[in-house]
């Protein structure tokens, strides 16, 4: 009788019976859950920030002034035109041009109607400002410049409401960003206690490894193995309903056409982030199992 | 040091329990064979846990291999544990494996190629006798049949020390002495093996030394057949006033 003790190469086998147990069936669920929660606010995510960067454009450089509509048109233009030619002076100014009637009658037609088109309604002029961002002149500057020449310009700098609008924009991207760092601690968690009740429940088998001569890296890594394939089937399933809702939120909130939110488009970009969950929702669970298998085993004779 | 087993002082107690085991003290010499004989519940599955790690002794010194246990790292456990075959009184076969796969549990533990896994492990479970078996989950084994499989895995990986807990308890005489013949051969390759049994014909046939535990104390009788034959004889009286009444 002569038994050697063969080579070493790296082989694989499930020693344990964790595949037929019950304490991960509800594991993949859970996990389509979680990573079903995580897609929606990936998405929201990816979508506030295009708002975000449409409206840091928006900021751009544009104050807008309207001068009240006087008795005559002809008198008017003229205070327009010396208006124009002050503001030009300005430093910080890069250019300043009065918008043509029919602009102004389109951007009021929402609010008035055709009423907008009426003549009996004295349209106000304005007069778009291009300023550098780096030093632009306040709006209360541009008021007190041009007071003294015309009663009642009123100057609206967008830049002020814009900026407050996109601070909200970004606290609400936090919340996102908060919201799925939750998730995968959830998620996590879930591992944790799964882990924990199938080595409860294969304490015997784990302890006849050991004196077998298994390292706990061994026994660990069957965990480990199990809880990612797991991961993937459950975010798989995830991403497979997140997908549809997805687009289906995008084409009800199309339909809804709100002016004032941005139009929503989901990016190549976004369906990878989303794609990336499932790997990433694998390695999660491998890690987490891995490192639950390995403290629990440390306590164990 | 040519110690593969060294106990010093070593106590035992479960929980708050009295101490099973107090002030053992013994060694056992590389190639030495022993039996390990004590009434039932004297201590003797106790003893071997303690040799093979599953147990921590409450106080004392144990070495194993010229290692002291107390100050081996977790990590290297492993490598005294593969060192050590072990033969469980009530067997622990891994019930969804069958009896190869539960063979072959500590050659795939240290990563063995599947080829010579299935080499070794085929030709030994055909040695003891289960060639015809060894897709069988234990549940569908007999007592016996279980018990040569257990044994099987305690020894396909050569170990250097071969601990059994009355491994021929379920099985007939010409089974009993294959198995015997099977300890005898590994001995004889310089593994140190430590049987505890109550089977007193065998202990006396064989000729082997013996560990006696009586009264949580370890004996070591060099000679039954002479020198030592009133103490051995001490130990089955009981169970001979047993089977009498
Ligand atoms: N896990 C345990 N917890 C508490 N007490 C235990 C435990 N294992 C064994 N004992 C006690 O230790 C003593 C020795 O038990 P052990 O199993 O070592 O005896 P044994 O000599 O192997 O007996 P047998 O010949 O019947 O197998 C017994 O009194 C038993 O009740
Ligand atoms: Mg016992």
């Amino acid at each position: 009788m002569k038994f050697r003790l063969p080579t070493r190469i790296d082989w694989r086998t499930p020693d344990l019976p964790i595949a037929q147990d019950d304490t991960t069936r509800f594991l993949p669920w859970l996990m389509a859950f979680m990573v079903f929660l995580a897609a929606l606010s990936i998405a929201g995510m990816f979508v506030l920030a295009d708002a975000a960067r449409t409206l840091d454009r928006g900021i751009e450089n544009t104050i807008t002034i309207q001068v009240p509509a006087g008795e005559n048109q002809r008198a008017d233009e003229e205070r327009i035109a010396g208006a124009i030619a002050m503001l030009k002076q300005m430093p910080g100014v890069a250019g300043a041009d009065v918008l043509p009637r029919e602009r102004v009658v389109q951007l009021l037609e929402p609010w008035l109607g055709s009423a907008a088109r009426s003549t009996e309604i004295p349209l106000p002029w304005v007069i778009d400002v291009q300023v550098e961002r780096a030093n632009a002149p306040k709006a209360e500057m541009i008021s007190a410049l041009l007071t003294p020449y015309i009663t009642g310009v009123q100057v609206d700098d967008h830049g002020v409401w814009l900026r407050s609008l996109l601070r909200a924009v970004h606290s609400v991207e936090w919340i996102a960003i908060i919201i799925v760092i939750l998730i995968a601690v959830a998620t996590a968690a879930t591992v944790v206690f799964t882990t924990r009740a199938g080595m409860a429940l294969h304490r015997d088998t784990i302890e006849v490894m050991h004196f077998v001569g298994a390292h706990d890296a061994y026994i660990a890594r069957q965990f480990a193995i199990r809880a990612s394939m797991l991961g993937f089937k459950g975010s798989l399933i995830g991403v497979a309903l997140a997908g549809p809702a997805l687009l289906l939120l995008t084409m009800l909130m199309g339909n809804l056409g709100f002016g004032l939110l941005p139009q929503i488009h989901l990016s190549v970009g976004v369906w990878l982030a989303i794609a990336t969950l499932i790997p990433v929702a694998a390695a999660v669970a491998m890690v987490t199992a891995r490192a639950t298998v390995m403290k629990s085993l440390a306590r164990m004779v | 040091m040519n110690d593969v087993v060294r106990f010093e002082s070593v106590g035992l107690r479960y929980g708050l329990g009295p101490e099973v085991l107090q002030d053992v003290s013994f060694s056992l010499d590389s190639g030495s064979f022993h039996f390990l004989v004590g009434a039932s519940g004297a201590g003797k599955s106790s003893l071997l846990r303690l040799m093979y790690l599953a147990q921590r002794p409450s106080r004392g010194y144990i070495s194993l291999f010229g290692r002291d246990i107390s100050t081996t790292p977790r990590h290297e456990l492993p490598g005294l544990r593969r060192k050590i075959g072990v033969v469980f009184q009530e067997f622990r076969l891994l019930p969804h494996l069958s009896a190869f796969d539960n063979v072959a549990l500590p050659l795939r533990v240290v990563k063995a190629r599947e080829s010579e896994v299935k080499r070794h492990v085929e030709e030994l479970l055909a040695w003891v006798g289960l060639k015809d078996h060894m897709k069988a989950r234990p549940s569908t084994l007999s007592g016996g049949q279980q018990q040569r499989v257990a044994i099987a895995r305690a020894v396909i990986a050569k170990p250097k020390l071969l601990l059994a807990d009355e491994p021929t308890g379920n099985v007939d005489d010409h089974i009993a002495g294959r198995l015997m013949h099977l300890f005898g051969e590994l001995n004889k390759l310089g593994t140190s093996v430590v049987i505890a049994t109550h089977n007193e014909a065998l202990v006396r046939s064989s000729g082997k030394r013996v560990l006696k535990l009586a009264d949580g104390e370890v004996r070591i009788l060099e000679n039954i057949a002479d020198d030592d034959a009133d103490e051995f004889d001490s130990v089955f009286a009981a169970d001979r006033g047993r089977v009498l009444l």
